[in-house]
């Protein structure tokens, strides 16, 4: 009577169905092919990143709490690339955490507590998702640029989704964006101001693009990190300048920029709210350190 | 639930999908649904559908396109199953589908473990106060007496 049963019976033999969509390929250029066909509304190729568990334990396993604390702000620096396989269940955050603390606790002396807390960033998006339900689609409260809501653009300009608007920072990271579906969180922060704040074009067009586009793309982070960027989900907006940009871009951008000797990231941190925003800000803009997280 | 199907969803995409474990060797079917994580900006790029595939590919599961809910309940239907079971899910779009299922099946959802255990009214106005609640039951001071004297 008390003898353990399965949980539930066990299959039925196999049945394949004609609209069952194929598991087998000769190679992954087949699938992309193949998929290409079935979706003829979906843009572009391949990313290089893969999906899968083990991709996603490969970089689960090169983690180092310790170098991604020190380095995570620097567009080289030791980022984990978990977070398209966290968004989308391969590892479990809890699981991911387990390896952190893991970790952690191996490390020499007191060991930041960044790479938890970049975790813990997620389970915050994904707690107010669960709160706001589609009303993360929605300012959560007024701008603090100053800018009346009608005076940002509904639409976002071909220029900034095509990679065209000539400034090679900008462009550099709308072609990742595009090409890899993945962005260091620093560079999502920087085109995300560019297009908000330098632009003026509505969040709501911005993070509609990047959920297009970004394989961890998830509306929860996504929208609330424009949010932040916007100010509708901070004390105040969100801006880099030149040397920031110079500071953590690795080098990679203003070296060769059509844009160089006439660049609009080239000022102060007053003088950028001055010129971009109505509003006084008070208190001048943080520094080049991340304020929110994102990209894992 | 003697004979369920399992519904596999974006957001539990990997081997610890708690539907599998719990109900190993029982028919699974995942669904590209239109409008499958676009929020209301367009097709999703062709790379993200290749990295979701990528993730199925490894996992016991029947691929479909179509209609969500239309889609799982005619799989549940091929298989003769009695109900449904999935894994909880943020996504209101899941959300909804699960809602069809269930008004025409038992569907039974699994919730995985959570990154942390919190109350359920925390406050979320800003991290900082999340992490105020969340922080000490991740990281608890190393300190501390393990009990209390």
């Amino acid at each position: 009577m008390t003898s353990r049963t399965p949980p539930s019976e066990p299959a039925p033999p196999p049945q394949t169905n004609r609209a069952d969509l194929p598991r087998q390929f000769p190679d992954r250029g087949a699938m992309v092919q193949d998929l290409a066909a079935r979706f003829p509304l979906a843009s572009g190729g391949a990313s290089p990143i893969r999906g899968g568990s083990k991709p996603a334990l490969a970089a689960l396993e090169a983690v180092d709490p310790v170098r991604y604390a020190a380095s995570r702000n620097h567009l080289g620096g030791a980022v984990s690339g978990l977070s398209p396989y966290i968004r989308h269940g391969v590892l479990s955050l809890a699981q991911v955490r387990d390896v952190v603390l893991e970790r952690m606790a191996r490390g020499p002396g007191l060991v930041s507590e960044k790479l938890l807390q970049e975790l813990a960033w997620r389970d915050y998006w994904q707690r107010l998702w669960i709160r706001l339900g589609d009303g993360i689609w929605e300012n959560l409260e007024p701008l603090k640029t100053g800018q009346a809501e009608a005076a940002y653009a509904q639409e976002l300009p071909d220029d900034i989704s095509e990679g065209h608007t000539g400034l090679a920072c900008i462009d550099a990271f709308a072609r990742q964006l595009i090409d890899t579906g993945w962005l260091h969180n620093h560079a999502r922060m920087w085109l995300a101001a560019y297009v908000v704040h330098w632009r003026r074009v509505r969040w709501q067009a911005g993070a509609r693009w990047f959920l297009r586009h970004l394989l961890d793309g998830d509306a929860a982070s996504n929208n609330l990190s424009w949010q932040w960027v916007a100010s509708s989900f901070s004390s105040k907006p969100y801006l880099f300048n030149r040397a920031n940009l110079e500071r953590f871009g690795a080098g990679r951008h203003c070296l060769g920029c059509p844009a160089a000797e006439d660049c609009p990231f080239e000022a102060s941190y007053e003088d950028l709210q001055t010129r971009l925003f109505s509003a006084p800000q008070g208190g001048g803009q943080a520094s080049g350190e991340q304020g929110k997280g994102g990209a894992v | 639930m003697d004979r369920p199907v399992l519904w596999i969803h974006t957001e539990a995409l990997g081997p610890a999908n708690p539907a599998l474990l719990a109900h190993p060797g029982r028919p699974a079917v995942f669904v590209f649904e239109p409008g499958l994580l676009e929020g209301g900006g367009g097709p999703i790029s062709l790379k993200r559908i290749v990295f979701l595939y990528e993730c199925l590919l490894e996992l016991p599961v029947t691929i479909r396109q179509g209609d969500g809910a239309e889609e799982v309940l005619a799989f549940a239907a091929r298989h003769r199953a009695d109900g449904v079971v999935t894994s909880a899910w943020v996504d209101p779009q899941l959300g909804d589908i699960a809602a069809c299922v269930a008004a025409a099946l038992p569907l039974q959802v699994l919730v995985p473990e959570p990154f942390v255990d919190l109350p359920e009214q925390v406050d979320l106005r800003r991290f900082s106060r999340y992490w105020r609640s969340a922080g000490p039951r991740l990281l608890p001071d190393p300190a501390a007496p393990e009990t209390p004297t």
